[in-house]
């Protein structure tokens, strides 16, 4: 960390957890740091620990955080050299990218044209395809719109339809009956136009019981790339991850080496510069293919930096410096094991829905192998502004019995009070005999729905309304003052 | 004295009571000595409860208590009966209470608008879907706390009508 940068200040175009988490590191290499506030936001934790706090406008808050101009024009008012877009928001958004460099500040991320190239899901996996990468069997609607009926069925079944300008899950369809598939074709279009503008598609073979596993990479944009070894992220819900560990349970040495190896190839072939991670799902059989390459900091980061004991933000933005990359692939060596738990304000009893309230107690858990990163304070409040995540735990144990233990102990341990919080559901995950055995794929939560609901011992009641009633002290004060000759008449009628 | 607790989904009237000993929780036909000891830290508690000493945090919210025990977070409702009868008298048709959280697209109505049953009154996203809230019947608007663009929570009150006066 005694490099020197010619990165100064740093605007960090984000908040929640990422903020804070790249405010640290900046602070710890000697960059002076500003974050972001939106009058409707409470404080957070990046606005404790930040050398200045700025404060943007909009409708919304959302809305402020995606508004390129506005965001542009303070980092030059307050002399920024440099903009972290942490993820979400405008972290892979090329016209972002544009008009930073327009103005002369440093984005620290890829070009805009590789984010062009690697956010339009077609044109990437066509590329990936061509440099004789292994992409799941497709049809791409837009090679020959006439014939691509013709082509989606020669893909095979069971096949996946998406919407080429999709993400996130949305339009999704998967079809198993051949005689179905017209039909679903003209549902997907429908919907492919509902939520995103564009009606295009294309199909690929769907992967019954798949595997997410996504590795990550670092290169500087001089040609010269290494990787971070995988993550595997099959725990989700509504295609979102939960909980994201490394090493994958599921994979040999040599497939490990191998996946590894092919994603570094495919950010060496886009000359990638900066932190990125590439997706693969893996079949059953371990075969894998390309899902597609995120040109960002992921969110699930910390567990690389665990096992590696590297600082991805600290190598982010000595390359957005100009520095080269200066690691060779053998410096970086997996060391135990490490995962991750996302906490989120939502009820995993209730389909997952969104909770708000107030924190009235904030307790985080501490220990060996504990990494808490945080978005919350004491006091905060949650609303529906943003999304769920509250905080990370993240663990690290020397193998990976330890580390669930430590995961259970770090989720049983953080108090969240005040909003409802996924943190039982995610230590019922954690406890789950599949999961411990490491026989999981991305079905896994809606397979093993009714066993993770949270079952209660019944003895606990009578704990909780003691507690209820002893803890109010309106009612403690009003039984207090009762005189003692109609409390004697009281356990007398007893 | 009384509360009507609610413990995951159960209603349960409970009665607390004071002896020269200390307090008894009556429940359920049966009597719980218990009592509370303050701890180190902030909502830090140890509950003694049969004969066992059982260390947590606890936070009163509003209408509900927080509890972190055993590992595990917990909400209790907590409703005062002589409060309750005020309040909800006729509720079903005077108050309009949020199925889930969500944010206000937009108002239609504003406190002392006379309104028609079935007439839209407010606009609500949540989970992504919109839904219109309309008149359960004539009346007028009391009152419509919370503003286009506010977050709101489960079971909050988005809008209510003045009690419906009787016709004799």
């Amino acid at each position: 960390m005694t490099a020197r940068m010619s990165i100064r200040k740093l605007l960090v175009a984000n908040r929640g957890e990422i903020a804070a988490r790249v405010v640290r590191t900046a602070r710890a290499i000697g960059i002076r740091t500003a974050v972001l506030r939106h009058p409707a936001e409470v404080d957070a934790p990046a606005h404790r620990i930040a050398d200045e706090v700025v404060t943007i406008e909009g409708a919304t808050p959302v809305a402020a955080y995606l508004d390129i101009a506005q965001i542009t024009a303070l980092a030059g008012r307050i002399g920024a050299d440099a903009v972290h877009p942490g993820y979400g928001f405008l972290a892979e958004n090329a016209g972002f990218v544009r008009a930073l460099d327009a103005a002369g500040i440093v984005f620290v991320g890829p070009t805009g044209d590789v984010i062009d190239l690697m956010g339009d899901k077609v044109r990437a996996r066509r590329f990936v395809e061509e440099r004789g990468f292994s992409v799941a069997p497709s049809a791409i609607e837009d090679d020959n719109p006439e014939d691509f009926v013709q082509r989606a069925r020669a893909v095979g079944y069971p096949l996946l339809i998406k919407p080429s300008a999709g993400g996130g899950g949305k339009g999704m369809r998967i079809v198993r009956d051949a005689a179905r598939l017209e039909a679903e074709i003209e549902t997907a279009r429908r919907e492919g136009e509902r939520y995103f503008g564009d009606g295009r598609l294309f199909v690929e073979r769907y992967i019954e019981n798949p595997r997410h596993v996504e590795v990550q990479v670092l290169g500087d944009g001089r040609g010269n790339v290494v990787h971070f070894w995988e993550r595997e992220c099959s725990i989700q819900r509504r295609f979102q991850k939960i909980i994201e560990e490394t090493p994958s349970p599921a994979l040999t040495p040599g497939q490990r080496r191998e996946i590894c190896d092919a994603a570094a190839g495919i950010a060496r072939a886009v000359n990638y510069r900066g932190a990125g991670t590439v997706e693969f799902i893996r079949a059953p059989d371990g075969a894998f293919h390309f899902l597609e390459m995120n040109t960002r900091l992921q969110v699930e980061h910390p567990v690389t930096e665990m096992v590696t004991g590297f600082d991805l933000v600290g190598e982010q933005l000595r390359i957005a410096a100009g520095q080269p990359l200066g690691l060779r692939q053998e410096d970086i060596a997996q060391t135990g094991h490490s995962i991750e738990l996302r906490v989120c304000a939502e009820d995993a009893d209730a389909d997952f829905r969104p909770a708000i309230g107030d924190i009235l107690l904030l307790d985080e858990p501490a220990g060996p192998g504990v990494r808490v990163d945080s978005g919350i304070l004491d006091g905060g409040r949650v609303t529906t502004d943003f999304d769920p995540l509250l905080a990370k735990l993240i663990v690290h144990g020397r193998d990976r019995d330890e580390a669930i233990a430590r995961a259970r102990r770090a989720a049983q341990d953080c108090v969240i009070l005040g909003v409802t919080t996924n943190l039982a559901y995610l230590d019922a995950i954690l406890a789950h005999p599949r999961f411990r055995s490491g026989d999981v794929s991305t079905g896994f939560l809606a397979e093993e729905a009714e066993a993770l609901q949270q079952g209660r011992d019944p003895a606990i009641t009578d704990i909780l309304a003691a507690a209820t009633v002893l803890s109010d002290a309106r009612l403690v004060k009003a039984v207090d003052s009762v005189p003692e000759i109609y409390r004697m008449m009281g356990s007398w009628r007893n | 004295m009384r509360r009507i607790l609610e413990i995951d989904g159960e209603e349960i009237p409970v009665w607390l009571a004071a002896t020269g000993r200390g307090h008894v929780l009556h429940m359920k036909g049966r009597e719980i000595p218990c009592a509370l000891e303050a701890a180190a830290g902030k909502g830090a508690w140890t509950l003694l409860l049969d004969g066992a000493r059982i260390p947590m945090r606890i936070a009163v919210g509003e209408g509900a208590t927080f509890i972190h025990v055993n590992g595990r977070a917990h909400a209790i409702g907590r409703t005062d009966p002589a409060e309750r009868l005020g309040n909800t008298a006729g509720a079903s048709q005077d108050r309009m209470i949020a199925p889930m959280p969500g944010v206000v697209v937009s108002v239609l109505a504003a406190a002392g608008d006379a309104v028609t049953e079935g007439q839209a009154l407010l606009v609500i996203e949540s989970m992504k879907l919109e839904t219109t809230i309309t008149a359960p019947r004539d009346g007028i608007v009391a009152e419509v706390p919370f503003a286009t663009g506010a977050s709101f929570g489960g079971k909050e009150v988005l809008l209510r009508l003045e009690p419906q006066e009787e016709t004799v």
